[in-house]
């Protein structure tokens, strides 16, 4: 028997296809996951407390309002003897909001390369869409991103549980998380402006754009604005951002920059080549001292 | 035989149970899923295993990250360009391991072994499983201050890590694991760190009324003291601060070497399985903190095993304790770090290097074992062992894996062995990578 209170709260299932369960742990991280969690009733989940049973889960005899999916959709896969198009088809459709939960799930991400003739997304396969869910892709909201950012989770199931509509971009991804740029907050930036590469790799200094491989100006991602573990983010540390939240990743030679006459290939979202090289050029004729020694001496 | 689907692990498995009179005869357990990882890093830029390695696990991702650092560093010094960390990089990365083991160990005890103790012992107490999100999420904190996130962090390269850090990431790590300090004590231990990291009996629990010391009583209501015996055969293989290789056989230890390490096709007659079992020398052994204490003397946990053996309740106790030697571990580290060294050496462009390499590090569950080959810094092939393939291998009757072994028992019921099965810390995700 449901309780009183249980009765108003959203009904929320979490299953998985071919993942490394890093969105669950992820979540897991969520500085607010009691207060989140007393608005829903969880019903099923990987690793948290639930109101239902495996048997009842995997025979489709329950029901929820949202249902979470992590992980790249396999054909052949089968959970608990179920095959996912039938957990799909069934969760999908009775639930009012399907959230793809990481890039495997929105877009096959790492577990495409598991079966790459087969693997995809549940709408999209990269940006192709001829996923499973494609028929009913306008309740799909894709989350992506390897892993899933904890708040990105927590944004959509608030926003949800309050009654908001969330506006998408054209690949279902929240615009409110993934309008944002990586770059978007890096602590690096000043270097960018000034076109001053980081030397190597353990340092502070300099911007890993031009030589390390980073992809934050291509990538849409809120995470040196909503900081991973409210501390820090790839960049921050001294790392490249892989471009995890597109439909291209994994990518190939994920810490260096290809370039073209030594020229970064990929120049930042939305200018043009031409403009990028203009103002490069620009910046580069400046000497400025201050970028180019430690910005802390020994 | 009867079937038993096991989810909400970390992924999937099945056990299949041989019943004699409703106990446990016989058990073989199938791992049904597969990704393939060696096959994914095949043929990529070495370095692109930093990034893809970690996705093997959600839960022990970093220790991956080491494992592969560890393996090209290695690899580098099979072509003669030996790579060497500085003092700094090696610290920070020994922490960050151990963080990503506390957050580990902490799930399991309120997410796993207290809801499923309490399942067994009828208990009606309030289950509190955010307590262990909320106490993980702040290692996690502390982990990403240096790593940059959690999960899925590549801050480690060839040559030491990317993160180069000032007293004030330091300070604010401190920050963090002090919390947690405070939170296990409060929480969890009903006492100080200090006074618990002195406990050297049983008996010892039973002045507090808290949550450690109801796993310890439940353990014993739940007669676990009394089953859940594996071989009594121990092994570490990871080299660190707070442990060191060794085969434990009872209570003598014998040095080892990762060259003896070599896998077997499981047995699983009844379901197709994808796992491989891990053996030394062609034997199994268990693995995991359970092992680490054997191999480093834990006063506490050689007393349980003197009185109980290897048996469930010293394998619960020993995961249990061994939060609380990390975490003390953890301060002492984040407290001491000079930062002075550089954060990384770099090592020659790895597009010239061939080679093979071993990287060797203890995960939560036990020894992760890389082993890579590269030419002119491509993956011709690599393998991973990870410990639950140590652990919850399937092999026949006559030869049985720790877990098999230990489900079965002439005084192990069902349910029991189900418990069991879960003291090992189940993570079937590394198990088929």
């Amino acid at each position: 028997m449901r309780s009183e209170s249980s009765k108003q709260k959203l009904r929320l299932i979490w299953l998985q296809g071919v993942t490394c369960n890093g969105n669950t742990h992820s979540f897991l991280n969520l500085s607010y996951l009691p207060q989140l969690l007393s608005r829903y009733e969880i019903v099923y989940h990987p690793s948290l407390p639930s109101s239902s049973t495996q048997d009842k889960i995997y025979t489709l005899k329950e029901a929820c309002d949202v249902f979470v999916f992590e992980g790249a959709y396999d054909p052949l896969m089968r959970r608990c003897d179920v095959l996912l198009s039938d957990l799909l088809e069934h969760y999908g459709t009775q639930a009012d909001f399907i959230i793809s939960a990481g890039s495997c799930a929105s877009f096959g991400g790492m577990f495409k390369a598991s079966a790459p003739e087969r693997n995809s997304g549940l709408i999209f396969d990269g940006t192709e869409q001829i996923g499973p869910l494609r028929p009913i892709y306008e309740k799909v909201i894709n989350l992506s991103g390897c892993p899933i950012h904890p708040e990105w989770l927590g944004y959509t199931l608030s926003m949800i549980a309050d009654g908001h509509k969330i506006q998408t971009d054209e690949l279902h991804r929240p615009l409110e998380l993934y309008s944002d740029l990586a770059h978007h907050g890096c602590t690096r930036n000043e270097y960018f402006e000034w076109k001053v590469d980081s030397k190597q790799f353990g340092v502070k200094e300099g911007c890993l754009y031009y030589a390390q491989g980073c992809r934050g100006p291509m990538t849409h991602a809120s995470c040196n604005h909503i900081l991973w573990n409210e501390v820090s983010s790839k960049t921050r540390s001294g790392s490249p951002c892989f471009g995890c939240t597109e439909p291209d990743f994994p990518r190939r030679d994920l810490f260096v920059t290809k370039t073209n006459m030594s020229i970064p290939a990929d120049v930042p979202l939305g200018i043009s080549k031409r403009a990028y090289l203009t103002m490069a050029g620009v910046a580069k004729t400046f000497k400025i001292k201050r970028l180019e020694g430690r910005l802390i001496d020994d | 035989m009867t079937r038993e689907l096991i989810d909400q692990i970390e992924g999937e498995a099945s056990i299949f149970f041989d019943m004699k009179e409703e106990k446990v005869d016989f058990a073989t357990i199938a791992f049904p899923h597969f990704r393939g990882m060696e096959s994914i890093l095949e043929g990529k830029p070495a370095m692109d295993a930093l990034v893809i390695t970690p996705r093997v696990c959600g839960i022990c991702g970093h220790a991956h990250l080491m494992a592969s650092a560890r393996a090209l560093e290695a690899a580098y010094a099979d072509a003669n360009e030996a790579v060497t960390l500085t003092p700094k990089a090696e610290a920070i990365r020994e922490l960050t391991l151990i963080l990503e083991m506390i957050q580990n160990h902490f799930k399991w005890i309120y997410l796993v072994i207290m809801p499923e103790l309490a399942r067994l012992t009828g208990s009606e107490a309030p289950l509190t499983p955010l307590k262990g999100a909320f106490a993980a999420s702040l290692a996690t904190k502390a982990l990403a201050g240096f790593a940059g996130q959690w999960p899925h962090s590549s801050y480690m390269l060839p040559g030491g890590v990317t993160c180069d850090i000032t007293h004030l990431e330091r300070i604010k790590a401190e920050g963090h694991i002090d919390e947690l300090i405070s939170f296990f004590e409060k929480e969890s231990l009903g006492t100080t760190l200090d006074e618990f990291l002195t406990f050297e009996s049983c008996r010892d629990f039973n002045a507090y009324d808290s949550d450690i010391s109801r796993i310890e009583s439940g353990l014993i209501q739940a007669n676990m003291h009394q089953i859940g015996f594996a071989s009594d055969q121990f092994i570490v293989l990871g080299d660190h601060a707070f442990t060191h290789p060794a085969k434990v056989l009872k209570t003598r230890q014998y040095p080892v070497h990762e060259k003896h390490v070599s896998t077997v096709a499981s047995y699983s007659p009844s379901q197709k399985s994808y796992a491989r079992n891990a053996q030394y020398k062609g034997k199994y052994f268990e693995t995991g903190p359970f092992s680490r204490a054997m191999s480093t003397n834990v006063p506490l946990i050689k007393n349980m095993h003197r009185r109980f053996k290897d048996s469930a309740y010293s394998r619960v106790m020993a995961r249990v304790f061994e939060t609380g030697i990390l975490l003390e571990r953890a301060k002492e580290m984040v407290g001491s770090l000079t930062l002075s060294d550089d954060s990384l050496i770099v090592p020659r462009d790895i597009r010239k290097i061939s080679g093979k390499g071993v990287g060797i590090v203890e995960a939560p569950r036990g020894p992760l074992i890389h082993r890579v080959e590269m030419r002119e810094g491509i993956i011709m092939d690599y393998e991973i062992i990870t410990p639950t393939q140590w652990n919850i291998g399937s092999s026949i009757k006559e030869d049985p894996t720790p877990a098999q072994l230990a489900m079965m028992g002439k005084n192990t019921s069902k349910q029991e062995a189900l418990f069991i099965f879960r003291t090992f810390d189940v993570c079937s995700v590394c198990t088929t990578h």
